[in-house]
């Protein structure tokens, strides 16, 4: 079996501030992995250069077999293939919730403006919003408005699927919907990488937790590994501080 | 506290001299509290009757003599050059007690203002651009003349235009009359024979083609009835240095002159009515052609003001300095100076001439394109960054995201504004009347130098604009909505 996704000493510096000092992943076909750390330990920069929403200063990354450092690949090919969750939604405005979920099938070609609704009206349902499709995003609430972005990542039928805090936005009792949706899409065989700071649906859904701190992945295993017995003494202190509030 | 003094004292002084700096260049006597004190206006560019010498000081027949009669008459005065059209108007609306501009005598100037005694006999010449090959005035037939606003020679090129069969263009001065002809954008200019002459002995490439013809006489002119004690001063100081030689010898040191007959023109109609219905096809013809710089200019400004505008988002350092440079420049510049850059200056480094409206037209494509531009990029950095993102993440190529994402948003912002550059390039296209364009503005001029009906006349155009204007407002509502609503 290949990896989906291959990434081999990846570094990532903004000038003189490097965030990201060689990182070394390999993520499987149906594999839900769970990203935690600190703010500022580059796990979201990390995520970003998996699409290419970051330029990686050096090393390695393989997205089904397409290589991203090399100048020649066509990026919106990968991206098709690779869907994104936002912590901030970003739901097009001008567009309503219908529109916002198949603009990109219909004006990629992929579908008929009416086989891209139906799909569109499919996914909405799965996500529990097909009464709203006539809505704006602007009517929506933050939860809602989440559920949205990620049937809109849907539309594209990618294979993998990357979500950045997509609970950190959020009214606490918003999240519980967001996190059913994502549970769901793992249970149907979805290749994930989720940032997060939700601990409980790390040890429940993730098949591996991977920790990060100061640019380097500090420790990675299973959640009970992870959760239960950490080795590195950042990964405890930081695990002791957020289990423990 | 005492620094913002000093800067406040500095500024203050930094003021006071420039003022004194504009005064002090417009003056050739000084007053004095004895002597009665005038404002005399004169034209900026009249050689050899008046123009400014090296020391930007202005000298000339009407300028040496005016100052030869002061001394002789015990008067002081203030010299206020301005173009000839304003200066005339400003003698009647009072801002000027008098004015000296080889103003030539005519029946329809003699019923607002009173003038001395005719000082100088003038005819009216043709010149063309040596190059054109034209030695006769029937060669022109279907080309373009141009003319000066406002003057005898431009009166007398029209009574002949039909014989000759030509079209005219009007110049508010000689000298950007001079090179539309020596560039050739135009084939022929009328000006009267010394002014004419005087110009080409001083390096203007023209070359005279008919001799000295219905010619007319120059005054010094007061307002109607006002001023009696200034024009009996003016008269009796002419017949002074006429006898004594002066006069002579100022004219002979300007040039040696020829003299010619003089005929006049008869009474218009002067009420808003009567000016409309005896103009109505000069005013129509400049609306029109207000209306087809306004349209045209907000089109091709719109398209590369879009375009500029989008050069300062993509990712692109070049196209980023591309376009903050165009912006730099086109907003910086006067849209006047601008359009003499373009109709003027351009052509003489190229050699190839463009036509008024051309140049017009892409003076405003320029500038208001640069206004635009800039509204255009503000509108679309002010699209959150995570529109971008969120578009390109779904596999869209830039410039579809772009298109369907970020432009239908950053323009929602932009409408105002759009309609407020609609607006100002409606009446920016009244600086085009500088390059010899006649729009509504032009027509204005034009009418009200024969007439001299100035505020009747500007009340039509006035009234013109804002019709125009409120059509604009009404579409651009209607547009607006109808996009709103999409």
């Amino acid at each position: 079996m290949t990896a989906k996704v291959t990434v081999k000493d990846l570094h990532k510096a903004y000038g003189d501030n490097e965030v990201l000092k060689g990182i070394n992943l390999e993520v499987q076909e149906n594999e839900v992995v769970v990203m935690i750390g600190p703010s500022g330990s580059g796990k979201s920069t990390f995520l970003r250069t998996l699409n290419k929403l970051e330029d990686p200063t050096s090393g390695e990354i393989l997205i089904n077999g397409y290589n991203l450092v090399d100048k020649k690949t066509d990026i919106n090919k990968v991206r098709e293939n690779v869907g994104m969750v936002f912590q901030h939604f970003n739901l097009f405005p001008h567009l309503s919730v219908l529109e916002n979920v198949i603009l990109a099938p219909v004006e990629l070609g992929k579908m008929s403006k009416e086989d891209a609704k139906a799909l569109g009206m499919q996914l909405l349902t799965q996500v529990g919003l097909a009464e709203k499709a006539d809505a704006k995003p602007t009517q929506l609430s933050g939860g809602q408005k989440q559920r949205v972005a990620i049937a809109r990542a849907l539309a594209m039928k990618p294979s993998i699927m990357l979500f950045d805090e997509p609970t950190s936005a959020l009214d606490p009792e918003m999240v519980g919907d967001v996190l059913q949706v994502m549970r769901d899409l793992a249970e149907d065989g979805m290749t994930m990488i989720v940032v997060t700071h939700e601990m409980g649906f790390a040890k429940q859904v993730a098949d591996r937790v991977v920790f990060f701190a100061d640019g380097y992945i500090r420790e990675q295993g299973t959640p009970e590994e992870v959760f239960n017995n950490p080795q590195d003494p950042r990964a405890q202190d930081f695990l002791n501080k957020v289990l423990n509030v | 506290m005492m620094k913002k003094h000093t800067w406040l004292k500095a500024s203050w002084l930094m003021v006071t001299m420039l003022l004194g700096l504009i005064v002090f260049n417009t003056t050739t006597a000084h007053a004095d509290t004895k002597e009665p004190h005038y404002v005399i206006t004169t034209d900026t560019t009249f050689a050899p009757f008046e123009f400014q010498g090296q020391n930007g000081k202005y000298v000339g027949i009407d300028m040496d003599m005016l100052s030869a009669i002061a001394k002789k008459e015990h008067f002081t005065y203030k010299l206020v050059p301005i173009a000839f059209n304003s200066g005339a108007q400003g003698v009647l609306s009072g801002q000027f007690d008098a004015i000296i501009a080889g103003m030539t005598i005519t029946p329809e100037r003699q019923q607002v203002y009173d003038f001395g005694t005719p000082y100088y006999k003038t005819g009216i010449i043709a010149a063309v651009s040596p190059k054109s090959g034209i030695t006769d005035l029937n060669q022109l037939r279907g080309k373009t003349v141009a003319l000066k606003t406002g003057t005898g020679s431009a009166q007398y090129a029209v009574s002949i235009q039909k014989k000759y069969g030509f079209k005219v263009t009007y110049f508010n001065d000689s000298n950007t009359m001079y090179n539309a002809v020596a560039l050739g954008n135009a084939a022929a200019a009328f000006e009267d024979d010394p002014v004419m002459k005087y110009a080409i002995k001083n390096g203007v490439k023209l070359k005279i083609i008919t001799q000295p013809a219905n010619g007319g006489e120059y005054g010094f002119a007061v307002k109607k009835g006002q001023n009696k004690e200034l024009l009996a001063k003016f008269n009796a100081g002419y017949a002074a240095i006429k006898k004594d030689g002066t006069y002579d010898k100022i004219v002979a040191k300007y040039l040696g002159s020829n003299e010619a007959k003089f005929s006049g023109d008869a009474k218009e109609n002067n009420s808003i009515i009567g000016l409309l219905k005896q103009n109505k096809n000069q005013f129509i013809s400049g609306m029109i052609k207000t209306l087809q710089l306004t349209i045209f200019g907000i089109v091709f400004a719109t398209i590369f003001g879009v375009l500029i505008g989008v050069l300062a988002v993509v990712p692109n350092k070049f196209a980023h300095g591309f376009s903050s440079t165009v912006i730099y420049i086109f907003r910086g510049l006067p849209l006047l100076v601008l359009a003499f850059f373009i109709y003027i200056g351009l052509p003489s480094l190229t050699g190839t001439k463009i036509p008024a409206i051309a140049a017009g037209l892409i003076t405003l494509t320029l500038n208001e394109g640069a206004y635009i531009a800039a509204f255009v990029a503000g509108g679309l950095k002010h699209v959150d960054a995570g529109q971008m993102e969120a578009a390109r993440s779904l596999g869209l190529p830039y410039w579809k995201a772009m298109r369907k994402v970020i432009m239908p948003q950053g323009i929602k912002l932009m409408i105002p504004s759009f309609v407020n550059q609609f607006i100002i390039t409606l009446k920016d296209t009244s600086i085009l009347s500088a390059i010899g364009i006649i729009e509504l503005t032009q027509t204005g001029t034009v009418i009200i130098s024969r007439n001299m009906q100035g505020f009747r006349v500007w009340f039509i155009v006035a009234m013109m604009y804002l019709i125009i204007i409120t059509l604009l407002t009404f579409l651009a509502k209607w547009a607006d909505k109808k996009f709103a609503s999409k």
